[in-house]
């Protein structure tokens, strides 16, 4: 990661302007080069990071110019180095500027043009209207928190071909994909917890979480419960196949703020996806963790997906795994009952401690309140949600909950967050 | 700022003088026994009339449909055991005029431009086609019995989302340029200047001002709207006439949530991937795979459209409301459904 | 490249497996010569065949469909074919409609050991189809624009309503409604020359009421969703015939709805209204007399008398009075004589078939897909599941073509042959004014004409043609391959 940063740092410049402007790679590349040597000597000495940065799901930054915003993002992992270097943050910000203002040009800012009715025109003296809502200040951007994004043309996928699939229960399959570009994997970074749009073309595309942890740099994993027409075709899909990836999108698990601490998962069938990714990186990094323990449930053994995995899981000294089923099944070593039921047996401490929970709407209702009666604090329990989910953009109007966009402002959120939003899930 | 002025009888002829260069869409009256008018390009033998449209011009940056990439596989040309996904994903754009619409419309534009072009993300469709979209807007010659305007931050001479303002004066058309945008255009028109007929066209423009009836005070919408959310009697009571038709959503200025879709040649080879208009009144927009439906009423739906205009988009989006009160949803609702009903009944009682 | 390549046309057939494509095979075996146009579609039973396979396949670009089943009283799963028969006859019946030539489009029955019938009739359609030559594309057609006449003689004297008993109805609602979730009537809407749905749940709300011609909503449309609650609602004769049609199709109960009526005089063509209205700002007077209503909008007086702005179906309605009631106050006018082609059937009639295909071209050209006139129809009930956004089946991309917006509204009259009771709701729905209802009327004829008169909504009890058969029907007539 702190590679892939250094990139960011040094072709900023060249990739925001290339990322706005051009969708198409080999111009995406020609206009990398170009902005580098016109702005900054050090890109032009490496102009094959620069093209690959450009042409990639690399990390974008995005940077927030308000205080605030930039007070979260020094919260967040993905930007710290940038806190420590903040010209980073204004030199990609500045040529990100330069296209919007383009078009801005011949229309007005719109906040603006309300606050000052356009240019102080004899039509707008005529125009006496009463201001209905007062400017709230903020003119652009909607803020959201700082996260790797894919760049060029937020619809386009980058073409992969699948490599492997998993059978993992009757109607779980996991779908591993590598990107046909050996630049633009070598070069894709994303943080645990962050979404991939899955094309299937003809068929259409679908969010799932990528499930491997980021350092996983072989291939993408997706893990897909067969329910509709997208799932049914991914389900047919066997190694060789073409699909198309639309990636990173969405934020991820604030990890960094969880340093120090110790961390309950808890997944509920398909729900052991996301945990499955930001559990595998947190054990990779054990050391800045205190203890990490896992309850993964499932309604009978049959429905357990990484079932391959789960044995090197129970075996592993840093985790504390429990397994649990809703029935008693023959043979079954683990055990037995509902999610919450289990959990509350249990009994982990909330002191210095997060959980992390995923899995069925129904699940997530009762987990969270058999945490809240353990004393975990809103704050403290974090969640990732999924919806239906088109343009993953922020733009289609599918994901929202009042204000908030699954797809931008999510897909993970602390109770406490959840909780300020209307319940219109 | 430029102005100019042409005789009414002239005004097909300065239409068609733009058209030489660009697309020019205007609002053409469709015949009928219900007639409707409905932005169409200009073509040579057409008479232009300004009417207001009953279909918003945001087709002229949001198509109603319009093709996002096309998709095809075509086996490698050196290794025949290979297959390679070639993707197409050029927007397609042309330099387009609207011209005649109403400032409801123009400021469709700006309601629009926020989440397209000032959101995280920017859209490369919208984006190409925004840039080369010049917006000739008529200041409105008379108020109607749906408009609401001047409700929302609008209002009849409002400039927002236009390039030039067009105003119908007696014998005349005056022409005035409000954008740099706007005033190259006006610069190169072979016109009379503008400038002697001002005083006119002010008067005309302040005429209709003086027509607007009283607005009610909206600068709580936001707050008092959100306060609602949960109060579900009242959005179902509001709600109990909505048919959960997409007519309110697809005339309206300001609606700009769409549907991706692929169409596939049935062999898997070649396709495209398209992006539709879609209606969030309808019960299948925010339908799960899995049966799932987070806005399965149509309270719900309306509470989310009503929200999304007077609440969370100007919530998002710097306090500007996503309703332009042109008035579109109330008289093309089949069930004459009033929106300013809706808004004044949540801000009014209770509330926050 | 085929020697046949340009000399063939696209014929499209759906053969059933049991009879007719046994008997194509029959004739393969025997070596029986035959044209090579036709691709053959097998399917389990013309029972089987939606007639949306036949409107689809000609629509994006078949010359001609040939449909072959078992010989009636054949059918391997006893009464498919028998259904097939009355769809398809109906279909054939719709296509002029549209603008397709009927003859591009045949059904016949063909047993497995008739190879040489079915030699007969592949030849002879085959020929039928060559005779036509390809079929031109809905695409390609021209701009036609034509406005039907709405100058019409009512069936009845036509008038405002001002003596209906609105004070009894208002009494009657008052006293049923603690019994029931709501009574749906109308009431003013955001001015007084507009009216709009009124739901009344408590006794205030029945204040609100009015009566009169300005009643254009056929309330109908929102009893299913009400389904298993108790609910009252407030009938014009029109509306009445769509209340009859729901619990005929088991849509509704009987004893869940509470049937208010009034003799209904015309009710006012809002299109045309607002048009003569034009832009105004606000409306100062409604003075409603016997013979129509002066509006005074802005200052100026508009009058509208009924004989002349009334809706279409107004002239021709044979049923002012509600064909079922629970509450029913006044008596109706008696109409006297036949009703006359609607106006905008008899506007397609006068067409040729060139014709029609470009007028509905041009129509369906402005038509945004807001399914308006789906959602306002009264018996369009499978809303929440239509074929219209359904992914599987895939009848419809959501491309904006002229064809995929026509094959919709074909679908939309095909579903309801047999159930449309006429009330034009799609039509006043629709916001770009496509003359949607004449596909409906159609349909409606030809099922008046093969089913002995037969009238949607009038008796509840009554099985709907399409859901029926008999075994010797007397209006639909075998293809004759000899002639």
């Amino acid at each position: 990661m702190a590679e892939s940063i250094k990139t960011t740092k040094a072709t900023g410049t060249a990739k925001k302007a290339a990322a706005k402007a051009a969708p198409k790679k080999s111009v995406a590349k020609s206009a990398a080069k170009k902005t580098s040597a016109q702005a900054a000597t050090k890109t032009a000495e490496k102009p094959k990071t620069a093209a690959a940065a450009a042409s990639t799901a690399s990390p974008v930054i995005k940077e927030k110019a308000q205080a605030p915003a930039v007070h979260k993002a020094a919260q967040s992992p993905a930007v710290k180095e940038q806190a420590v270097a903040p010209a980073v943050a204004t030199a990609a910000k500045a040529p990100a500027a330069q296209p919007a203002m383009e078009a801005a040009a011949a229309q007005p800012i719109p906040a603006k043009a309300a606050a000052q009715p356009a240019h102080n025109s004899p039509v707008a003296e005529a125009t006496a209207t009463p201001k209905a809502a007062a400017p709230k200040g903020r003119t652009s951007l909607k803020e959201i928190s700082a996260r790797p994004m894919k760049a060029g043309n937020p619809y386009t996928p980058m073409a992969a071909t699948v490599k492997e699939v998993i059978q993992e229960t009757g109607t779980i399959k996991t779908i591993r994909v590598v990107l046909d570009d050996p630049e633009q994997m070598a070069a894709f970074h994303y943080e645990p917890g962050q979404v991939g749009q899955l094309s299937v073309f003809g068929a259409g595309e679908s969010t799932f979480v990528i499930n491997t942890p980021p350092s996983c740099k072989e291939y993408l994993q997706f893990s897909v419960m067969l329910t509709g027409e997208v799932t049914n075709a991914i389900h047919k899909l066997s190694a060789g196949d073409k699909v198309g990836v639309r990636a990173p999108l969405g934020n991820f698990f604030p990890y960094e703020q969880w340093k120090g601490k110790n961390v309950v998962f808890v997944g509920g069938g398909i729900g052991m996806a996301p945990i499955r990714t930001i559990m595998l990186h947190m054990l990779e990094h054990k050391q800045d963790y205190g203890t990490i323990s896992l309850l993964y449930g499932a309604r009978s053994p049959r429905d357990m997906a990484f079932s391959y995995e789960l044995e090197s899981w129970m075996q592993n000294p840093d985790l504390d795994c429990t397994l649990c089923i809703d029935a008693p099944f023959e043979g079954w070593p683990h055990k037995v009952g509902l999610i919450p039921n289990v959990l509350t047996e249990m009994n982990p401490s909330p002191n210095n401690c997060v959980a992390v929970l995923c899995g069925p709407p129904i699940m997530i209702k009762f987990t969270v309140q058999a945490l809240e009666k353990l004393g975990f604090t809103p704050e403290n329990i974090v969640t990732t949600l999924e919806k239906r989910m088109k343009c993953g953009i922020g733009i289609c109007g599918r994901c929202n909950i009042g204000g908030k966009y699954v797809c931008v402002d999510g897909p993970v959120f602390t109770w406490a967050e959840l909780k300020e939003l209307p319940p219109d899930m | 700022m430029i102005t100019r002025y042409f005789p009414a009888d002239a005004l097909t002829k300065v239409v068609a003088s733009l058209a030489d260069e660009r697309r020019v869409l205007i609002p053409v009256t469709q015949p009928a026994v219900k007639k409707s008018v409905i932005f169409a390009p200009f073509s040579a033998g057409m008479t232009v009339e300004l009417h207001k449209a009953s279909v918003a011009p945001k087709e002229a940056v949001l198509p109603q449909c319009e093709t996002l990439l096309t998709y095809s596989k075509q086996k490698d040309a050196e290794d025949p055991s290979k297959v390679n996904l070639v993707l197409d994903d050029k927007p397609q754009a042309q330099p387009t005029i609207v011209f005649g619409c109403r400032p409801c419309d123009a400021r469709g534009f700006a309601v629009l431009d926020r989440p397209y072009l000032d959101g995280p993300f920017i859209d490369p469709y919208y984006q190409a086609r925004r840039k080369q979209l010049i917006v000739i807007t008529q200041t409105c010659p008379s108020v109607g019995t749906t408009c609401f305007c001047h409700w929302v931050g609008s209002g009849p001479n409002s400039t927002t989302g236009s390039d030039i303002m067009l105003t119908a004066i007696d014998g005349g058309y005056v022409l005035e340029a409000v954008t740099e945008k706007g005033e190259a255009l006006l610069a190169g028109m072979k016109l009379e200047d503008g400038a002697p007929f001002m005083d006119k066209a002010k008067t005309a423009r302040g005429t209709v001002e003086a027509q607007l009836a009283p607005a009610p005070d909206l600068t709580q919408a936001q707050e008092k709207i959100a306060a609602r959310f949960n109060d579900n009697t009242f959005w179902e009571e509001q709600t109990a006439q909505c048919l959960s038709c997409g007519a309110c959503t697809y005339m309206c200025p300001t609606c700009y949530c769409f549907n991706i879709t692929d169409e596939g040649d049935g062999v898997c080879k070649a396709g495209r991937r398209l992006r539709t208009w879609d209606t969030c009144m309808s019960p299948l927009f925010t339908r799960e795979a899995s049966g799932h439906n987070a806005r399965m009423s149509k309270a719900q739906r309306m509470k989310n459209r009503i929200s999304h205009k007077f609440s969370t988009y100007p919530e998002n989006w710097g306090g500007e409301f996503s309703c332009n009160g042109c008035g579109r949803c109330i008289n093309n609702c089949p069930v004459n459904l009033d929106i300013r009903a809706i808004v004044l009944a949540a801000i009014n009682e209770k509330g926050a | 490249m085929s020697v046949l390549a340009g000399k063939e046309l696209r014929i499209v057939g759906f053969l059933c497996n049991w009879c007719s494509y046994g008997g194509a095979d029959t004739a393969g075996v025997a070596r029986a010569t035959q044209p090579t146009d036709l691709r053959i579609v097998r399917v389990p039973c013309s029972g089987r065949i939606d007639p949306l396979f036949i409107l689809r396949a000609l629509l994006h670009g078949a010359d001609g469909v040939l449909v072959s089943g078992c010989h009636p009283g054949d059918c391997h799963y006893a009464e498919g074919n028998y259904y097939a028969r009355r769809r398809l006859e109906i279909l054939k019946q719709f296509l002029p409609v549209l603008g397709i030539d009927p003859r591009r489009f045949e059904y016949t029955w063909i047993s497995a050991s008739e190879g040489q019938r079915w030699q007969l009739a592949v030849t002879k359609f085959t020929q039928q189809i060559h005779e036509l030559g390809a079929a031109p594309a809905f695409e390609n057609a021209e701009k036609l624009i034509q406005i039907a006449d709405m100058a019409l003689t009512a069936l009845r004297p036509l008038g405002t309503g001002q003596h209906a008993a609105l004070a009894d109805l208002k009494k009657a609602i008052v006293e049923k409604l603690p019994e029931l979730d709501c009574v749906i009537g109308w009431q003013q809407s955001y001015d007084a020359a507009h009216s709009a749905p009124l739901f009344m749940r408590k006794p205030e709300d029945v204040e609100k009421l009015v009566w009169g011609p300005l009643n254009v909503n056929n309330l109908a449309t929102y009893l299913p969703q009400y389904k298993g609650k108790k609910v009252g609602i407030v009938v014009k004769g029109c509306d009445s015939r769509s209340v009859t049609q729901l619990l005929q199709e088991g849509l509704i109960n009987r004893d869940d709805v509470v049937v208010f009526s009034m003799p209904c005089e015309g009710t006012l063509d809002m299109a045309r209204i607002n048009q003569a209205l034009g832009a105004y700002q606000h409306i100062d007077k409604v003075a409603y007399d016997e013979a129509g209503v002066s509006i005074t909008a802005d200052g100026k007086e508009h009058r509208f008398c009924m004989v002349e702005y009334a809706q279409g179906k107004c002239y021709s309605c044979a049923t002012p009075g509600a064909v079922l009631a629970d509450v029913r106050l006044g008596t109706p006018t008696p109409v006297t004589g036949t009703p006359a082609t609607p106006p905008e059937l008899a506007l397609l009639d006068s067409m040729s078939l060139s014709e029609r295909f470009a007028f509905w071209h041009t129509q369906m050209e402005r038509c945004i897909r807001c399914y308006a006139c789906r959602n306002a129809c009264p018996m369009c009930v499978c809303r929440d599941y239509c074929v219209a956004e359904s992914r599987d089946p895939h009848w419809l991309t959501q491309e904006d073509t002229a064809t995929e917006k026509f094959f919709f509204q074909t679908i939309h009259a095909l579903h309801l042959a047999g159930r449309c009771t006429g009330c034009g709701e799609c039509q006043r729905a629709c916001p770009v004014g496509i003359p949607i209802l004449a596909l409906r009327q159609q349909i409606a004829r030809a099922v008046a004409q093969t089913f002995e008169g037969y009238r949607p909504g009038m008796n509840a009890k009554a099985t709907p043609p399409l859901m029926g058969f008999t075994v010797e029907e007397n209006n639909i007539k075998e293809k004759d391959w000899n002639k």
